[in-house]
């Protein structure tokens, strides 16, 4: 199993910034800026993240809109989705987007870095 | 327009003087139309002069018969209407179509007015010519005043959607940015290279008023939504030990800053089927205000479950509350302490009192306790019967 993570945040700074402490705690990290930049780099790779952090509000593609992409995909529907979103009472959107967990913006890191762990 | 105006013909329409000299047909009639009292049903002359009045006409206006005889329908018309010649124009309006319909503001022999729905038709004899009009008019304040009650309804309802709407986005749209911003510099703290310790400690101090700032924006976006009733939970089943201890774990730097330290004890299974995320709000809002109003005391915090509750307690050791101001410090944007002294928004206990109704719960202070503030937290360890929220 790899050690990348499919970051997927139109914010740049956020990206950015996650992507850096992600490499920090040894994982591969790629960003993307929306929905469909995620199906598009999906379907590009051989190499599948273990984990997709995924935003829920985005220009192009949202979040919802690219889980159900994502879910309708047997090639990559069993990639497991951590939701981050700066909306809060996340816990009925993950149930709908059947997300493996949800972290509100700002996440805490060290709760970010456990998060993924558990699934890479 | 150019058609023959439609005539009403009438055979014969007396004035209460001739009652008796018509058939027994037209006495039942006249007889109706005098009793009917949700109507002003009178006649006119051509002129536009009084001739005949009915129940209705007296209970809308408040004249009787013999006041109001006589006299010109003018004077029930504002001073608006009648400086632009409304009356004229409307009986000019009848004879020429016939029938004319208008609904406006009309007042009553106290000088009220009274938003009324009058049709004038005009009367004919067999010849075409005019012998009069026939008005009808319906008292529809109530009415009126029930479809502004809707609209102001609608409208206050809407600028609460719209609110709420914008509190939604704009608590979005803070995070955002106060995400980078915390991102970056979480990332600094967590470098595996380590920080110059002052570095270390100024990092420290940015990250915590950034924490502040998000509760801040979180704050005001739930009393929104206390405010309009759309606070909903999301239960699971959980140890209420677990989340306090959780959250005092997180106040670890805080409660060191402020000198006090914080004691957690536990009797008892304290499980439970509450919102996880606004319980620890909760003990948040109370251990935040301990260690603020009561720094440098200790904080006891003790969690107890009987069988169908479970009470947990926080207690410091400062000035207190005053018993007067027990009830108050509920509210919202209130506080036990003057604010030039101590700042925030003052909606720390309002929501936390909120978060604990929506349980079925309820927040007191001990009223005993000689020294500090005790706040007791009942929360039922189900939901109440029939709510689900």
């Amino acid at each position: 199993m790899s050690h990348r993570v499919l970051v997927v945040e139109d914010d740049a700074d956020i990206r950015l910034a996650l992507e850096e402490i992600l490499e920090d705690h040894g994982f591969h990290a790629v960003g993307v800026r929306h929905g469909g930049e995620a199906l598009d780099y999906l379907s590009r790779t051989d190499d599948l993240p273990c984990v997709i952090l995924l935003d829920l509000m985005m220009p192009v593609m949202d979040g919802a809109t690219f889980r159900s992409a994502q879910r309708r995909d047997p090639r990559i529907a069993s990639i497991p989705v951590v939701l981050l979103s700066a909306y809060r009472d996340l816990d009925r959107r993950a149930v709908d987007l059947d997300a493996v967990s949800v972290l509100n913006k700002p996440p805490d890191v060290r709760v970010l870095v456990q998060v993924l762990q558990a699934h890479c | 327009m150019t058609s023959p105006p439609p005539h009403t013909q009438v055979r014969s329409f007396a004035a209460p003087s001739d009652e008796g000299r018509g058939s027994s047909e037209e006495g039942r009639f006249r007889a109706l139309v005098a009793s009917v009292k949700d109507y002003a049903i009178f006649m006119l002359d051509p002129t536009g002069r009084i001739e005949t009045w009915n129940a209705g006409a007296e209970q809308t206006k408040g004249y009787t018969a013999h006041e109001i005889i006589g006299q010109h329908m003018s004077r029930f018309y504002t001073p608006e209407d009648l400086a632009r010649g409304l009356p004229a124009l409307l009986l000019a309006a009848a004879a020429r179509d016939g029938r004319v319909e208008s609904e406006g503001w009309r007042l009553r022999k106290d000088g009220t007015p009274f938003w009324a729905d009058v049709v004038i038709t005009a009367l004919r004899d067999d010849s075409g010519r005019l012998v009069g009009f026939a008005k009808v008019t319906r008292d529809l304040t109530e009415r009126l005043h029930a479809q502004q009650e809707q609209i102001r309804l609608a409208h206050a309802e809407e600028a609460i959607r719209l609110r709420d709407e914008f509190l939604s986005i704009a608590a979005h749209e803070l995070r955002t940015p106060l995400s980078a911003v915390q991102l970056q510099l979480q990332s600094l703290l967590e470098r595996p290279e380590g920080l110059d310790p002052r570095a270390r400690l100024k990092l420290e101090r940015a990250c915590r008023s950034g924490e502040r700032l998000v509760r801040l924006v979180d704050t005001l976006l739930d009393v929104s939504r206390i405010t309009t009733g759309s606070l909903t939970l999301t239960r699971s089943t959980f140890e209420l030990v677990e989340a306090v201890e959780e959250v005092v774990e997180r106040f670890g730097d805080h409660a060191a800053q402020a000198g006090s330290i914080v004691t957690v004890r536990s009797e008892g299974p304290t499980s439970g089927n509450w919102d996880r995320m606004r319980i620890e709000q909760v003990v948040t809002n109370l251990l935040g205000n301990s260690l603020k109003y009561a720094a440098g005391t200790p904080v006891e915090i003790s969690v107890q479950g009987d069988a169908d509750n479970v009470v947990f307690t926080v207690a410091d050791g400062g000035s207190g509350i005053p018993p007067s101001e027990r009830d108050r410090i509920f509210g919202r944007f209130e506080r036990a302490a003057p604010m030039r002294h101590f700042g925030g928004l003052g909606l720390g206990l309002y929501v936390a009192r909120q978060i604990v109704e929506v349980h079925g719960g309820g927040i007191s202070i001990d009223p005993e306790r000689a020294v500090g503030v005790q706040f007791a937290i009942r929360l039922p360890r189900q939901p109440p019967s029939g709510n689900t929220a």
